[in-house]
């Protein structure tokens, strides 16, 4: 019961000391602030110390001042002993103090606000009640999940903070043995550190593993004071750096412009990045860093504010469409609240996808696209849809419910095949190659003459006809006036019984070949064209695709 | 012969599947193939299904007929109307010469989306001069905006004026501002009463 826990809790203690150079100097770090579990990712601990909730502040000292009179006087290193007169911690200080960890600001202690409400009231907190609420989360959002991983973002000024207690015992200790060896990569992160204390107890919470990147929990740390502090001493530091600058520039007096470039700064910096702000910090070199920061770091009088959301990393459904309408654009097309055509295969498809899988939003991207009056048929075009933050994978029978719910609509504009599950990377296997990629196409074709078998021969000899397309007019409003050159395979013509004008044009094309202009020539800038080749004018009434020759979702 | 089982059933599923192929392929013409009673004898033009026709009757003189085809994105196709005094004369066009005065229109090149380096001319700034039987007469803007392209086979190809100056003797493509088409578009004529007016 309680011995047997505080009989674990002390077999953690006794190994994790193992790690320590000396009580003097854990007791030094705890009375200037620093809760236990930083202490412990300073000095490298690993392991079970940081899941154990039993470790307080009061906890650690206690067990410190056992091993000192354990100890008997002989310390490490053979220096003398400090004995108990140095330490200006107390335990009382410990239960009634206001103040956070000065590194981590309550971060590691899981004491935090949320949403104006102190998470805990005191400063150590349960591991369990913290990781309950976060597991809540999953209920109240609807998600069913395998696993999770935990993503945290912390505010920069804890980098500071770290760095400041590392030039602390750097002033302090830096003539001792145990400090020479020591290096700063050694600590662990605070947001590895907090992943191990909460790690097992989630996964106890959830009934799942961690380490599953599919679903993530967020946890954003910030704090607004500590923060503004951080900016006003990089403000300063900046200040400083212009000063020496200006001067070797110029040797005036600098009084206003020293103002006004304070002032400048401070606007700056608070809009800069997180990424920035912990990139000048490193970059600053100790001795600035020792002028413009508090060493140590002053405690914290309020915790951090912590926000937390869990998502689902999008998931990807992949297959092809079939297009059969004429009025039924790709893309949704919207023009000043008003939709052009009927409806638009990427909301058919996508919605769909969305209402099973019960997503936030999707997203269509398709493999090449056709205008709004031509049909896709054949094989279908490859694409993909991607949901975001779907409340469960979808299983086999989702996905069959998807197909089912697009191909039997009463509409039967859009059909889709091959649908699956896919992983991230389709996208990239979809978009490689496509300029590659042949496209086959049936038009409908009109000339100002009679057709002859001397005309169905003179196109079906013509093997990778070279043509040139200058941009379309139709489209040069907002593309770029190019010349592109393109290549025809093959084209073979099929007489429609009933007339000697009209034709089937089939043929296969490069990728990105536009194929009206192609037959009626674009007033001579695709030349040659259809009419050119046969010596007179040529229309186009339709056009459909009939195949899209890519390995993609067959 | 004996064959195995699955013999049997490979060469079933195969023959499914080129069943299958074909039928797909059967269902796929009968899509393209059209009904004949739904083709007209003559279809609409690229032109006349693309554009909206206007048309500048004796353009700052007489007899110098353009038309101005609109497409629905905006741009402007400039060329010599069928009745235009030019094509009228003895042996047609012969020449085409697109350096007027100031600079040789066929010299600038337009690049990128925004086409940003696109001069800007007015209504009646000078395109081209064509030459026929002798005279040389000078084309126009017409509209006033950015030009985008101007024809350069018809210095190489003047011939095409008198083959087909509806299409592909075209002059130029302008991009007016939609402002400035609004001013001008009222002024135009449209294709009937051109044909009105012209008697045709």
């Amino acid at each position: 019961m309680a011995s047997q826990e505080t009989e674990e809790t002390r077999q953690i203690l006794s190994r994790t000391a193992l790690s320590f150079p000396s009580p003097r100097v854990v007791h030094d770090l705890l009375s200037v602030g620093v809760c236990p579990r930083c202490i412990f990712r300073l000095f490298g601990v690993h392991g079970q110390a940081y899941c154990c909730s039993a470790i307080t502040a009061s906890v650690l000292q206690s067990f410190l001042e056992e091993q000192k009179s354990c100890d008997n006087g002989t310390a490490k290193n053979g220096l003398v002993s400090d004995g108990l007169v140095r330490c200006s911690y107390t335990s009382q200080e410990s239960e009634n103090g206001q103040a956070y960890c000065c590194i981590c600001l309550g971060v590691l202690q899981l004491a935090c606000e949320q949403d104006q409400e102190m998470m805990t009231t005191s400063k150590d907190g349960s591991i369990d009640d913290f990781t309950a609420t976060i597991a809540e989360l999953v209920k109240r959002e609807n998600h069913h999940i395998d696993g999770f991983s935990i993503e945290v973002s912390i505010p920069p000024v804890i980098v500071a903070n770290e760095r400041a207690i590392w030039m602390y015992m750097n002033k302090k200790y830096k003539c001792e043995e145990w400090f020479k060896d020591k290096i700063p990569s050694q600590h662990i992160s605070v947001k590895d550190a907090l992943r191990l204390s909460i790690n097992t107890s989630l996964e106890n919470h959830l009934g799942v593993k961690s380490g599953v990147d599919s679903f993530r929990f967020r946890l954003n740390y910030s704090h607004l004071d500590a923060s503004r502090m951080l900016q006003s001493s990089l403000a300063n530091d900046r200040t400083c750096k212009k000063q020496k600058t200006d001067k070797k520039d110029s040797g005036d007096s600098l009084d206003d412009s020293h103002k006004s470039n304070l002032k400048n700064s401070n606007e700056h910096l608070r809009s800069e990045s997180d990424a920035v702000i912990l990139r000048t910090l490193e970059s600053m070199l100790d001795h600035a860093f020792c002028e413009h920061f508090v060493i140590p770091p002053e405690k914290a009088l309020k915790p951090c504010q912590l926000t937390t959301t869990c998502y689902r990393m999008p998931i990807y459904i992949g297959g092809r469409y079939l297009k059969f309408s004429r009025k039924v654009s790709q893309s949704r097309w919207i023009i000043d609240d008003e939709r052009m055509g009927e409806a638009s295969v990427e909301e058919i498809v996508g919605s769909n996808a969305l209402l099973v899988c019960k997503g936030d939003n999707y997203k269509f991207h398709a493999a090449g696209r056709e205008d709004i009056d031509v049909r896709m048929l054949g094989s279908g075009r490859p694409f993909l849809v991607e949901v975001s933050n779907a409340r469960y994978m979808p299983s086999m029978i989702d996905v069959q419910l998807i197909v089912e719910k697009i191909n039997n609509s009463d509409k039967k504009y859009v059909r889709v095949r091959n649908l699956k599950v896919v992983n991230s990377q389709a996208w990239t296997l979809m978009r490689e190659g496509e300029a590659e990629k042949q496209k086959q196409y049936a038009a409908l074709v009109w000339i100002s003459r009679a057709l002859t078998e001397e005309d169905l021969h003179n196109i079906s000899s013509r093997k990778d006809l070279d043509i040139i397309q200058r941009t379309p007019i139709r489209v040069l409003h907002r593309r770029s006036p190019l010349e592109r050159k393109k290549i025809i395979h093959w084209m073979k013509i099929e007489r429609i019984a009933g007339s000697c004008q009209y034709f089937l044009l089939h043929l296969c094309t490069q990728a990105g070949t536009y194929i009206k202009e192609f037959v009626h020539g674009d007033l001579g800038r695709t030349h040659p064209s259809i009419g050119a080749i046969l010596g007179c004018r040529a229309e186009i009434l339709q056009l459909d695709v009939t195949d899209v020759k890519m390995d993609f979702f067959d | 012969m004996e064959e195995s089982k699955e013999d049997e059933t490979l060469e079933r599923d195969s023959l499914e599947t080129v069943e299958k192929k074909e039928e797909a392929g059967e269902d796929l013409r009968s899509l393209l193939l059209p009904d004949i009673k739904d083709l007209p004898p003559i279809p609409p033009s690229a032109v006349e299904s693309n554009f909206v026709r206007y048309f500048a009757a004796d353009f700052m003189k007489p007899g110098h007929d353009q038309y101005v085809y609109r497409h629905a994105n905006g741009l402007c196709v400039i060329g010599l109307a069928p009745t235009h005094v030019a094509l009228r004369e003895k042996g047609g066009v012969t020449a085409v010469d697109y350096n007027v005065g100031k600079s040789d229109r066929s010299e600038m090149k337009v690049t990128g989306k925004r086409k940003r380096n696109a001069q800007h001319f007015e209504s009646n700034s000078a395109l081209c001069k064509v030459c026929a039987n002798g005279t040389f007469y000078v084309v126009r803007c017409c509209v006033k905006g950015s030009l985008l392209e101007v024809n350069d086979r018809l210095i190489k190809q003047p011939d095409l004026l008198n083959s087909s100056a509806d299409r592909e003797g075209y002059i130029a493509i302008i991009m007016p501002k939609p402002a400035d088409w609004l001013k001008i578009k009222d002024s135009l004529l449209s294709h009937e009463d051109y044909r009105k007016l012209r008697g045709l």
